[in-house]
């Protein structure tokens, strides 16, 4: 009979699809959508998978356009620009530049004045914003020092207002804010995995289609050219990390070698000892900021400061310090998550 | 009501379907069949060419050439970008810029790439050149800070 | 249109039917040969065929729409939608047009339509993903398409000779 027949063939059918089912679901993470843009004086690369990997690159890239154009100093129409040219008077700023200034300035206060976005003109007087690099005489740098400091920083409603001769660049955490606001679009598309370099910045999310942890190198301070050329790896999910070294900007002038991280003490680039600071923290939004500007402030601290202020727990980070003397310091946190590479000629040491 | 009223509602049926496979049906077949072949032909045959090294030239995010280097090798090529020029050369396993007007010359000084994902970015020409295919660079991480 | 009690009870049995045979074929790891989401092989589509054949393509229409629209409800997933529905309603107008042709057997009618089927979902994907990566699936989505649709042809081929004294398919 007929119905027989058909029994047979939907039972033949249903085998069918048991012996080829059963072995997984589909994977909606398997679509993948990288791009490259080149902004804030870098080349980033922002991946992201899922169903949604294209709309969420592309709105990131735009935001990531928005920002540098916002929070750039060098060029001349932005509000940072404008509120630098302003000559002490009052200037409008948007909500979003406040609340950063805002977020600068805890930061100042937290790490001892060791990050500062006030030293911008020292940095300027050093040549590292046009490239044309000069060691300015003590005098200038007296001079310009006075102007350095959040106290010369006024924020009221909606404005801001500079010391006549105060300047600010947000670049110290420009980067580790885009970092935070390409994570919250991310999550807004739902973007399960993903991977997100700005720079010395890195995002990630999730873990890799396989399963395991994104292994992310850091740079050997004294192979800055070579692509293999790393200190150690670190096995990342749902993380921001940030690397500030002296290796990245600098100019040698009669023999010496000047570094683009100034210490606001000082107003000369900070001799602390170290040669690279990784700040590492969990994906919490806030937290790429937070590692940005750590990673320059625990820099200009030097080793044993850095490791106090990571001891105290204000902040909750882990640290990855490459000495000048060959060490490589990791704190506690990371130890289970890090990889010691024998080739790299660094003795490494775990403190808790 | 039989059924023969009902199929009045829709566009009616033209008769009862056949229902052994015949000649026709084998023309059907043979179309679909046709499609996929010329199909693979024109998608895949794009693809296979895009496992050889091709240098992927873009400017400000816009992908302005590919250069597969078999093909382009030895040649010399020229971009003008954001106020500045560089000049590229190619051998069928490298590529680098031989020279650039740019301030930094990091462009310059990153020397010759010659696998899959590496790339040559001028960040003052708002260039990036990378390697597509090819075998692709194994440096044992999925990213590098610093 | 207006529906007859009967009408409307056929139509309710072949839609839970079609999203039965929709549910069922979500077990098949199709995302292991190709990775895009939201791709199905269409043995929905045997409801189709039939429905087609006996009830005409308005009805046939409309089962089809209340298909894709509960199945992106019971997925709780829009983005199947897109591909469901460009793939249901290609597959749709091919069946509709093949099923005109006097030669043509449920197998021609099937493979053609699966074809078609597998070329909307292809579209979809283009449309979601916004580029053109899909598009070297289709060989191979056109390739599986002659299995499916020749195995969709043979079930409602067995349905129709199984139905064949009944008044349903009294001509």
């Amino acid at each position: 009979m007929g119905w027989k027949r058909i029994t047979a063939l939907l039972l033949a059918a249903l085998a069918g699809c048991g012996l080829t089912g059963c072995g997984g679901r589909m994977d909606p993470d398997e679509a993948q959508e990288s791009i490259q843009v080149i902004a804030m004086d870098t080349a980033m690369v922002l991946t992201a998978y899922g169903e949604k990997s294209t709309r969420a690159v592309y709105d990131a890239e735009e935001e990531v356009r928005r920002l540098d154009a916002l929070l750039s100093r060098t060029s001349g129409d932005s509000e940072i620009s404008m509120l630098n040219d302003a000559g002490g008077e009052m200037v409008t700023v948007g909500e979003e530049v406040c609340g950063l200034i805002q977020t600068a300035g805890e930061f100042t206060e937290a790490t001892g004045g060791t990050f500062d976005i006030t030293i911008a003109p020292v940095v300027s007087a050093w040549g590292f914003t046009t490239d044309s690099y000069q060691v300015p005489d003590q005098e200038t740098l007296r001079t310009l020092l006075e102007h350095v400091g959040m106290e010369h920083v006024h924020l009221s409603g909606g404005s801001a207002r500079l010391d006549p001769g105060t300047m600010i660049d947000l670049g110290g955490i420009a980067k580790g804010y885009t970092a935070d606001r390409v994570a919250e679009i991310f999550q807004e598309h739902g973007v399960p995995r993903g991977k997100v370099e700005l720079g010395g910045n890195i995002l990630v999310i999730g873990d890799k289609p396989d399963g395991t942890a994104w292994r992310v190198g850091v740079q050997d301070p004294k192979r800055p050219d070579e692509a293999d050329g790393l200190v150690c790896v670190l096995d990342l999910t749902d993380a921001f990390a940030v690397t500030s070294g002296s290796y990245q900007r600098y100019f040698e002038q009669d023999g010496k070698r000047y570094h683009h991280i100034i210490d606001p003490a000082t107003g000369c680039p900070a001799d602390s000892g170290l040669t690279s600071v990784t700040v590492m923290a969990d994906s919490t939004l806030g937290n790429g900021t937070m590692c940005d500007a750590l990673s320059t402030a625990l820099f200009v601290m030097g080793e044993d400061k850095a490791l106090d202020f990571w001891r105290s727990g204000v902040y909750d980070f882990q640290l990855v310090l490459v000495t000048e003397d060959d060490r490589v310091v990791v704190t506690e946190g990371l130890k289970d998550d890090f990889a010691e590479l024998e080739e790299s000629g660094y003795t490494y040491e775990y403190v808790s | 009501m039989t059924l023969r009223s009902w199929r009045k509602v829709g566009t009616p049926m033209n008769t009862s379907p056949k229902l052994r496979p015949g000649l026709w049906d084998a023309l059907v077949v043979l179309v679909v069949a046709a499609l996929a072949v010329s199909c693979g032909w024109t998608v895949w045959d794009g693809q296979d060419r895009g496992t050889e090294l091709t240098a992927v030239v873009s400017v400000d995010g816009a992908e302005t050439e590919r250069l597969p280097l078999k093909e382009a090798a030895g040649t010399e090529r020229t971009i003008h970008a954001g106020g500045y020029t560089l000049r590229l050369r190619l051998t069928e396993t490298e590529i680098w810029v031989e020279s650039a007007d740019c301030p930094t010359q990091d462009c310059v000084h990153t020397g010759h790439i010659s696998r899959g994902g590496q790339s040559i970015v001028c960040l003052p020409a708002r260039v990036i050149i990378q390697l597509e295919g090819g075998e692709r660079v194994d440096t044992g991480v999925d990213a590098v800070i610093g | 249109m207006k529906l007859t009690t009967k009408q409307l009870t056929l139509c309710g049995i072949l839609t839970t039917l079609a999203l039965a045979l929709s549910v069922a074929e979500n077990q098949i790891p199709l995302s292991l040969a190709i990775p895009i989401p939201g791709i199905k092989l269409g043995l929905a589509n045997i409801v189709t065929v039939f429905a087609l054949y006996v009830l005409g393509p308005a009805q046939a229409v409309l089962i089809l729409l209340a298909r894709c629209l509960l199945g992106a409800v019971f997925a709780g997933n829009m983005n199947a939608l897109l591909f469901s529905l460009m793939g249901g309603f290609a597959a749709m107008g091919v069946m509709i047009l093949l099923s005109r042709l006097r030669g043509l057997s449920v197998y021609g009618v099937s493979i053609g339509g699966a074809a078609a089927h597998n070329c909307g979902q292809i579209a979809a994907a283009v449309l979601s993903l916004g580029n053109t990566a899909p598009l070297y699936y289709l060989p191979i989505l056109l390739g599986v398409s002659l299995l499916t649709g020749a195995l969709t042809g043979l079930m409602a081929a067995c349905l129709f000779r199984a139905l064949a004294h009944t008044d349903l398919m009294k001509g």
